[in-house]
């Protein structure tokens, strides 16, 4: 069987890259997937992106006792993009110049920015000398790139800024012969798009729908339900499988104490012989040398050492490890009896339970003297719908321990009563399955959003039968999550399922999903397009912050209804 | 709030020395709007027909009747406990799904938003 072991992702912090002549004397352009995951950066010039971090800062707290003294000791050093060795150590004090997909705490980008050109090796003075190529939201809100133009404009006095969309720069110039028309499908880390794109007599028409889900929310939420779900089985699991696991271990521990020559022939054995009949004999040899055993890692050597004196003693052990097990499952039986009972109406208990409550309730208000006994508060237990106490901690423990006990010592008699066909089975865990299902059945976290391959059915039925036909062509898939196995061929089947039948529908992910965006436009930045279209800080002066150049994979600009403008300084 | 701070660190030399946020508002928390509150604002303006926001390509709700799954292990479910509401897939689970607390139920429906006494 293949199993997955779950690593924890390390950062390793960037270097601070040479600034070469040709870069400072050139006004290399500098390209910038400002992506809501992760930021790429790089040169126009060089083929790959020189840095890749996570959109993220940290900042640790002040220690509390350091609170008084001056200046001197000051705030531990912010964390920016791969600084961050740790990612779970400061989960905590994680902060992202994003919410969902777009840019609203600019602080925090002006952190992002300052680690981005200092590791570009930038050290011009009182300016950044680079045009910038930067990613944005589709249908960014206004105010929010205005903000961006304010920042890089005024605080790195960058000589021009392009605005561009991430998966239209992937789709448009990452792609070697683009076909005209294309249902981009964008599966990000914040947020799905899904952006059709028809040409129409010469005119590009582009509508965009897009769907979002909160999915860090959605994933983390998952996460722990899993994690739930898992514990829980795991647990049942780890009951049955325990006992075989560290008996294995000791015996080899034993062999080698004893030096019996034949531990091949022994594990040859245990793979090709009964297997139960191999658990009894380990437990004979485990038994007899777990006095030798040192440094019992885990709690059921410990029990496993306990020696008696003699079968009696023993005996008498393990009956008395056995009533004690019996009476806390005899107390948890009558517990869950009485707490069903008393949600139901028509049983004694929960008659009794409604008699206490309407009798409280019926005592005159001016000598009420509820409350001076102590006595009066027990009344509570007994009519709250748990039954008073429910099935404790403390208890559960002792029941799990008690079972190791009797295990440990007489194997054979816990299994009796369970069904043995249990002891075979396998929990098969669903999770691997079920988080990504998220993208298509958001309903499955209450959320009333259709789903990635309804809304995709959605997006077709705006058009017309002639242009589905042209976009069903061409389904393309890009973003980060496009790297799930398997969603091509599930998109695909859920879009034939609401295509006519035998039109035709293809689907593809593109090359690179994930840095296809900085690809695209670092050729776009590297074209002649890029002349025309760049944002000046003189246009920014002069049309107003929230003005910037459109072109073909840039938001359409709507300026700001007349009345609400931001004034502009003619003076 | 973390202005002061972070000033006091060595500040990059390719950063103008004056600068500012025009827009941000001195209010020491809460400098910066929320994703909502960029919404809200955008929607109040009085823009033309024709313009589409970021807020109005939200996905449509969904039509198709949502599938049950159980809420403990995730398989289908076409059972629903009357009293917890809780769905589940098997008598394995509802054995354990009696035995849960209160505030473990709460917390099951309150995951796949069934929580609100309307829906």
């Amino acid at each position: 069987m293949e199993i997955l072991e779950f690593k924890d992702q390390k950062c390793t912090p960037d270097i601070i890259h040479p600034y070469t002549p040709t870069l400072r004397n050139n006004g290399i352009p500098i390209v910038i997937d400002n992506g809501s995951y992760q930021c790429r950066a790089g040169w126009a010039t060089s083929s790959e992106p020189l840095l890749l971090f996570k959109n993220l800062i940290a900042k640790p707290r002040k220690e509390r006792s350091k609170k008084d003294t001056v200046e001197s000791t000051q705030a531990p050093q912010l964390q920016v993009g791969n600084d961050i060795i740790n990612i779970e150590a400061v989960r905590f004090q994680l902060k992202t110049q994003f919410d969902r997909n777009v840019v609203t705490h600019f602080e925090a980008q002006e952190h992002l920015f300052d680690y981005t050109f200092t590791h570009l090796g930038i050290d011009t003075e009182n300016c950044v000398p680079h045009p910038i190529i930067l990613t944005e939201a589709i249908l960014n809100p206004n105010s929010s790139r205005q903000l961006m133009s304010e920042l890089l404009f005024e605080c790195y006095s960058v000589p021009g800024i392009a605005y561009g969309i991430d998966c239209l720069y992937a789709y448009h110039f990452n792609e070697a012969k683009p076909q005209e028309n294309a249902l981009i499908v964008n599966v990000g880390y914040h947020t799905c798009n899904i952006v059709p794109v028809i040409v129409e007599q010469q005119k590009e028409r582009k509508r965009e729908l897009a769907r979002r889900l909160t999915e860090i929310n959605a994933r983390k939420r998952e996460e722990r339900l899993i994690e739930d779900e898992e514990k829980l089985s795991q647990l049942l699991y780890i009951q049955e499988m325990t006992e075989a696991g560290v008996d294995k271990e000791e015996i080899e521990k034993a062999c080698a104490e004893y030096q019996i020559k034949n531990t091949q022939d022994l594990q040859k054995h245990i793979n090709n012989l009964n297997v139960k009949i191999e658990k009894t004999k380990q437990k004979i040899i485990a038994a007899n040398t777990a006095e030798e055993v040192e440094e019992p890692p885990t709690k059921q050597p410990k029990l496993n050492k306990m020696v008696f004196e003699n079968e009696k003693a023993m005996h008498l052990f393990i009956q008395n490890a056995k009533k004690m097990r019996q009476d806390i499952l005899n107390k948890k039986m009558t517990r869950k009896q009485r707490k069903q009972d008393m949600a139901k109406r028509r049983t004694a208990a929960g008659q009794e339970r409604m008699r206490i409550i309407s009798q409280l309730a019926r005592k005159e208000k001016g000598n009420d003297d509820f409350g001076l006994r102590d006595e009066d508060w027990d009344i509570y237990k007994a009519i709250s719908k748990d039954g008073g106490d429910s099935d404790s901690e403390a208890e559960n423990e002792k029941l799990l321990e008690l079972d190791d006990v009797i295990r440990a010592h007489e194997p054979t008699e816990l299994d009796e009563t369970s069904n043995p066909g249990e002891t075979h089975q396998l929990h098969v865990g669903i999770e691997r399955y079920r988080a990504p299902e998220l993208l298509f059945k958001p309903y499955m976290l209450g959320s009333s959003d259709a789903g990635l391959s309804e809304v995709i059915g959605y997006v077709l039925s705006l058009f017309n039968s002639e242009d589905q036909l042209k976009l069903a062509e061409n389904v393309v898939i890009m973003g980060g999550l496009a790297n799930l196995p398997g969603l091509q061929e599930r998109i695909l089947s859920d879009l034939i399922s609401i295509r006519p039948f035998q039109s035709i529908v293809n689907v593809r992910i593109v090359k690179n999903p994930s840095l296809g965006a900085w690809y695209g436009a670092r050729k776009w930045a590297k074209s002649s397009d890029l002349k025309g279209n760049l944002l000046t800080k003189r246009m920014y002066e002069e049309f107003g912050p929230e003005y910037f150049k459109i072109h073909t994979a840039s938001n359409p600009f709507y300026p700001m209804p007349k009345g609400q403008e931001v004034e502009i300084d003619v003076s | 709030m973390s202005g002061e701070e972070v000033r006091a660190e060595p500040k990059p030399v390719f950063k103008t020395a004056s600068f500012y946020y025009n827009s941000k508002t001195n209010v020491k928390k809460r400098a910066w709007k929320s994703l909502k509150q960029i919404i809200s604002t955008e929607k109040a303006l009085p823009w033309p027909d024709n313009v589409v926001h970021y807020s109005s390509i939200n996905a449509p709700p969904s039509f198709k009747p949502a599938e049950k799954f159980s809420d403990l292990s995730g398989l289908p479910a076409p059972y629903t406990d009357p009293q917890t509401r809780l769905r589940f897939a098997n008598k394995e689970e509802y054995a354990t799904l009696i035995g849960l607390p209160m505030d473990i139920t709460a917390g099951y429906l309150a995951l796949r938003g069934a929580s609100s006494i309307v829906g």
